[in-house]
Protein backbone atom coordinates (compact mmCIF):
# COMPACT_ATOMS: atom_id res chain seq x y z
CA UNK A 1 0.00 0.00 0.00
CA UNK A 2 1.20 3.52 -0.80
CA UNK A 3 1.90 5.79 2.17
CA UNK A 4 0.95 9.42 1.64
CA UNK A 5 2.45 12.18 3.77
CA UNK A 6 -0.31 14.39 5.16
CA UNK A 7 1.04 17.92 5.62
CA UNK A 8 -1.47 18.60 8.41
CA UNK A 9 -1.01 15.36 10.39
CA UNK A 10 2.73 15.46 9.57
CA UNK A 11 2.69 11.68 9.20
CA UNK A 12 2.90 9.07 6.46
CA UNK A 13 -0.55 7.50 6.36
CA UNK A 14 -2.06 4.62 4.39
CA UNK A 15 -3.50 5.46 0.99
CA UNK A 16 -7.02 4.22 1.77
CA UNK A 17 -7.48 7.01 4.32
CA UNK A 18 -7.38 9.47 1.39
CA UNK A 19 -9.57 10.43 -1.53
CA UNK A 20 -8.49 12.04 -4.78
CA UNK A 21 -9.74 15.55 -5.56
CA UNK A 22 -8.67 16.30 -9.14
CA UNK A 23 -6.16 18.80 -10.52
CA UNK A 24 -4.88 21.39 -8.03
CA UNK A 25 -4.58 25.17 -8.33
CA UNK A 26 -7.75 25.75 -10.35
CA UNK A 27 -9.33 28.96 -9.09
CA UNK A 28 -13.03 29.51 -9.59
CA UNK A 29 -13.58 32.64 -11.75
CA UNK A 30 -14.69 35.61 -9.64
CA UNK A 31 -17.41 36.61 -12.09
CA UNK A 32 -18.65 33.56 -14.04
CA UNK A 33 -21.28 35.64 -15.87
CA UNK A 34 -18.51 37.67 -17.53
CA UNK A 35 -16.95 34.59 -19.10
CA UNK A 36 -17.49 33.35 -22.62
CA UNK A 37 -18.86 29.84 -23.03
CA UNK A 38 -15.40 28.69 -24.13
CA UNK A 39 -13.74 30.16 -21.00
CA UNK A 40 -16.36 28.57 -18.75
CA UNK A 41 -15.91 25.23 -20.49
CA UNK A 42 -12.16 25.51 -19.95
CA UNK A 43 -12.66 26.19 -16.24
CA UNK A 44 -15.12 23.33 -15.82
CA UNK A 45 -13.72 20.58 -17.98
CA UNK A 46 -10.28 21.17 -19.46
CA UNK A 47 -7.55 19.54 -17.39
CA UNK A 48 -3.82 19.02 -17.85
CA UNK A 49 -3.64 15.19 -17.91
CA UNK A 50 0.18 15.09 -18.08
CA UNK A 51 2.34 12.03 -18.42
CA UNK A 52 4.64 12.67 -15.46
CA UNK A 53 4.43 15.11 -12.58
CA UNK A 54 0.92 16.35 -11.80
CA UNK A 55 -0.19 18.75 -9.04
CA UNK A 56 -3.44 17.47 -7.62
CA UNK A 57 -5.76 17.79 -4.65
CA UNK A 58 -6.07 15.01 -2.12
CA UNK A 59 -8.23 14.83 0.97
CA UNK A 60 -7.24 13.01 4.17
CA UNK A 61 -10.89 12.19 4.65
CA UNK A 62 -10.47 9.35 7.18
CA UNK A 63 -7.83 11.27 9.13
CA UNK A 64 -7.74 15.00 9.70
CA UNK A 65 -10.38 15.41 6.93
CA UNK A 66 -8.44 18.23 5.25
CA UNK A 67 -7.81 18.89 1.58
CA UNK A 68 -4.17 19.44 0.65
CA UNK A 69 -2.13 19.39 -2.54
CA UNK A 70 0.34 16.84 -3.83
CA UNK A 71 2.71 16.44 -6.74
CA UNK A 72 2.47 12.89 -8.05
CA UNK A 73 4.05 11.17 -11.00
CA UNK A 74 1.24 9.75 -13.11
CA UNK A 75 3.57 7.13 -14.59
CA UNK A 76 5.05 5.69 -11.38
CA UNK A 77 2.31 6.77 -8.93
CA UNK A 78 5.11 8.16 -6.74
CA UNK A 79 4.28 11.23 -4.62
CA UNK A 80 7.21 13.65 -4.78
CA UNK A 81 5.84 16.27 -2.36
CA UNK A 82 2.66 17.16 -0.45
CA UNK A 83 1.84 20.66 0.81
CA UNK A 84 -0.91 22.60 2.52
CA UNK A 85 -3.84 24.18 0.72
CA UNK A 86 -3.03 27.78 -0.21
CA UNK A 87 0.69 27.19 -0.57
CA UNK A 88 2.38 27.50 -3.95
CA UNK A 89 3.56 24.37 -5.74
CA UNK A 90 6.99 23.82 -4.12
CA UNK A 91 8.77 22.29 -7.09
CA UNK A 92 7.88 25.20 -9.38
CA UNK A 93 6.29 22.94 -11.99
CA UNK A 94 3.17 23.69 -13.97
CA UNK A 95 -0.03 21.62 -14.36
CA UNK B 1 -24.42 -10.52 19.61
CA UNK B 2 -24.78 -6.80 19.16
CA UNK B 3 -28.07 -5.09 18.45
CA UNK B 4 -29.09 -1.45 18.30
CA UNK B 5 -32.50 -0.21 19.41
CA UNK B 6 -34.22 1.25 16.33
CA UNK B 7 -35.44 4.48 17.91
CA UNK B 8 -32.54 5.39 20.17
CA UNK B 9 -32.49 9.05 21.14
CA UNK B 10 -29.30 9.08 23.15
CA UNK B 11 -26.27 6.95 23.83
CA UNK B 12 -28.06 5.46 26.83
CA UNK B 13 -30.77 3.98 24.58
CA UNK B 14 -28.32 1.99 22.51
CA UNK B 15 -28.64 -1.68 23.32
CA UNK B 16 -25.20 -3.08 22.70
CA UNK B 17 -23.83 -6.52 23.30
CA UNK B 18 -23.25 -6.72 27.01
CA UNK B 19 -21.06 -9.78 26.99
CA UNK B 20 -17.39 -9.35 26.15
CA UNK B 21 -16.03 -11.57 23.42
CA UNK B 22 -12.95 -13.32 24.73
CA UNK B 23 -10.54 -15.25 22.56
CA UNK B 24 -7.10 -15.17 21.05
CA UNK B 25 -5.36 -14.29 17.82
CA UNK B 26 -2.23 -16.26 16.86
CA UNK B 27 -2.22 -17.58 20.42
CA UNK B 28 -2.33 -14.15 22.05
CA UNK B 29 -5.35 -13.37 24.23
CA UNK B 30 -7.75 -10.58 23.23
CA UNK B 31 -10.92 -9.29 24.83
CA UNK B 32 -13.46 -7.31 22.82
CA UNK B 33 -16.02 -5.53 24.97
CA UNK B 34 -18.52 -2.70 24.71
CA UNK B 35 -17.16 0.44 26.38
CA UNK B 36 -19.09 2.28 29.07
CA UNK B 37 -21.42 5.03 27.78
CA UNK B 38 -19.65 8.31 27.08
CA UNK B 39 -20.53 11.91 26.49
CA UNK B 40 -19.25 12.80 23.01
CA UNK B 41 -18.80 16.26 21.51
CA UNK B 42 -17.68 17.50 18.14
CA UNK B 43 -15.78 20.77 18.50
CA UNK B 44 -14.90 22.99 15.56
CA UNK B 45 -13.10 26.33 15.48
CA UNK B 46 -10.55 28.20 13.39
CA UNK B 47 -9.02 29.69 16.52
CA UNK B 48 -8.06 27.05 19.12
CA UNK B 49 -7.41 29.70 21.78
CA UNK B 50 -10.94 31.06 21.42
CA UNK B 51 -12.48 27.58 21.65
CA UNK B 52 -10.37 26.64 24.64
CA UNK B 53 -11.18 29.76 26.60
CA UNK B 54 -14.89 29.55 25.72
CA UNK B 55 -15.01 25.97 27.00
CA UNK B 56 -12.75 26.68 29.96
CA UNK B 57 -10.61 23.71 28.98
CA UNK B 58 -7.12 23.21 27.67
CA UNK B 59 -7.04 21.74 24.18
CA UNK B 60 -4.37 19.42 22.79
CA UNK B 61 -1.93 21.23 20.53
CA UNK B 62 -0.75 18.67 18.03
CA UNK B 63 -3.06 16.84 15.62
CA UNK B 64 -3.41 13.26 16.81
CA UNK B 65 -2.87 13.93 20.50
CA UNK B 66 -5.23 13.84 23.49
CA UNK B 67 -5.52 16.12 26.52
CA UNK B 68 -8.05 15.50 29.30
CA UNK B 69 -10.39 13.46 27.11
CA UNK B 70 -10.23 15.79 24.10
CA UNK B 71 -8.47 14.68 20.92
CA UNK B 72 -7.31 17.00 18.18
CA UNK B 73 -8.50 15.30 14.98
CA UNK B 74 -7.58 18.02 12.50
CA UNK B 75 -6.48 21.65 12.16
CA UNK B 76 -9.93 22.95 13.12
CA UNK B 77 -11.54 19.89 14.68
CA UNK B 78 -11.50 18.34 18.14
CA UNK B 79 -13.46 15.42 19.59
CA UNK B 80 -14.33 15.20 23.27
CA UNK B 81 -14.82 11.77 24.79
CA UNK B 82 -15.95 12.46 28.34
CA UNK B 83 -17.58 10.67 31.21
CA UNK B 84 -21.28 10.00 30.51
CA UNK B 85 -23.41 12.96 31.56
CA UNK B 86 -20.66 15.54 31.23
CA UNK B 87 -22.05 18.64 29.51
CA UNK B 88 -20.05 21.33 27.77
CA UNK B 89 -21.25 24.92 27.93
CA UNK B 90 -23.75 26.21 25.38
CA UNK B 91 -21.95 28.92 23.44
CA UNK B 92 -23.67 31.64 21.47
CA UNK B 93 -22.30 34.49 19.42
CA UNK B 94 -18.87 32.95 18.97
CA UNK B 95 -17.31 31.56 15.75
CA UNK B 96 -17.06 28.07 17.23
CA UNK B 97 -19.20 24.94 17.00
CA UNK B 98 -19.84 22.70 20.02
CA UNK B 99 -22.20 19.85 19.20
CA UNK B 100 -23.35 16.95 21.37
CA UNK B 101 -22.83 13.81 19.27
CA UNK B 102 -23.19 11.32 22.12
CA UNK B 103 -25.66 9.14 20.23
CA UNK B 104 -23.66 9.17 17.00
CA UNK B 105 -21.05 6.62 17.98
CA UNK B 106 -20.42 3.60 20.17
CA UNK B 107 -17.24 2.63 21.94
CA UNK B 108 -15.53 -0.75 21.96
CA UNK B 109 -12.56 -1.78 24.03
CA UNK B 110 -10.04 -4.13 22.48
CA UNK B 111 -7.50 -5.26 25.05
CA UNK B 112 -4.97 -7.94 25.74
CA UNK B 113 -1.66 -9.09 24.34
CA UNK B 114 -3.18 -9.61 20.87
CA UNK B 115 -5.22 -6.38 20.76
CA UNK B 116 -3.03 -4.71 18.15
CA UNK B 117 -2.99 -7.85 16.00
CA UNK B 118 -6.80 -7.97 16.05
CA UNK B 119 -7.06 -4.36 14.86
CA UNK B 120 -4.36 -4.89 12.25
CA UNK B 121 -6.66 -7.43 10.60
CA UNK B 122 -8.56 -4.50 9.09
CA UNK B 123 -6.67 -1.32 9.94
CA UNK B 124 -3.74 -0.34 7.70
CA UNK B 125 -2.38 2.29 10.08
CA UNK B 126 0.95 1.63 11.82
CA UNK B 127 -0.61 1.05 15.25
CA UNK B 128 2.77 0.32 16.84
CA UNK B 129 3.51 4.05 16.55
CA UNK B 130 0.26 4.96 18.29
CA UNK B 131 0.99 5.37 22.00
CA UNK B 132 -1.42 6.19 24.83
CA UNK B 133 -2.03 9.94 24.75
CA UNK B 134 -2.68 9.88 21.01
CA UNK B 135 -5.90 9.37 19.07
CA UNK B 136 -6.76 9.46 15.40
CA UNK B 137 -9.43 8.77 12.86
CA UNK B 138 -8.63 5.93 10.50
CA UNK B 139 -10.42 3.02 8.84
CA UNK B 140 -11.10 -0.62 9.60
CA UNK B 141 -11.67 -2.25 6.21
CA UNK B 142 -13.99 0.41 4.76
CA UNK B 143 -15.53 1.61 8.02
CA UNK B 144 -14.32 4.84 9.57
CA UNK B 145 -13.22 4.47 13.19
CA UNK B 146 -11.30 6.41 15.79
CA UNK B 147 -8.50 4.66 17.64
CA UNK B 148 -7.65 5.84 21.15
CA UNK B 149 -4.86 3.75 22.71
CA UNK B 150 -5.45 3.62 26.47
CA UNK B 151 -2.52 1.36 27.41
CA UNK B 152 0.25 -0.38 25.43
CA UNK B 153 -2.08 -3.33 24.78
CA UNK B 154 -5.53 -1.71 25.02
CA UNK B 155 -7.46 0.42 22.54
CA UNK B 156 -10.71 2.33 22.73
CA UNK B 157 -12.46 2.27 19.34
CA UNK B 158 -15.12 4.79 18.37
CA UNK B 159 -17.43 3.77 15.53
CA UNK B 160 -20.59 5.33 14.12
CA UNK B 161 -23.49 3.35 15.48
CA UNK B 162 -24.87 2.08 12.17
CA UNK B 163 -21.46 0.52 11.45
CA UNK B 164 -21.07 -0.84 14.99
CA UNK B 165 -22.72 -4.27 14.53
CA UNK B 166 -20.59 -4.95 11.45
CA UNK B 167 -17.38 -3.86 13.21
CA UNK B 168 -18.21 -5.92 16.28
CA UNK B 169 -18.69 -9.05 14.21
CA UNK B 170 -15.62 -8.36 12.06
CA UNK B 171 -13.44 -8.03 15.17
CA UNK B 172 -15.07 -11.01 16.86
CA UNK B 173 -14.35 -13.03 13.72
CA UNK B 174 -10.65 -12.18 14.02
CA UNK B 175 -10.58 -13.24 17.68
CA UNK B 176 -11.19 -16.96 17.86
ZN1 LIG C 1 -4.16 14.47 7.80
Amino acid sequence: MILIHCPYCEQDRPEIEFTYGGQAHIARPHDPAALTDREWETYLYIRANPRGLHAERWRHIHGCARFFNAVRDTVTDRFTVTYKTGEARPDGGVA
Amino acid sequence: MLEIAPLAKSGADLAVGTKPHIGAIIGRPVTLSPAAPHSRWSLRARDPALLGSALGRALPDRIGTVLDGIARLGPDEWYALLEAGTALPVLTGLPVSVVDVSARALGFTVSGEGARLALERGCPLDLARLAPGSATRTVFETVEIQVWPTAPDAFHIEVWRSFAPWLWHALAEAIV
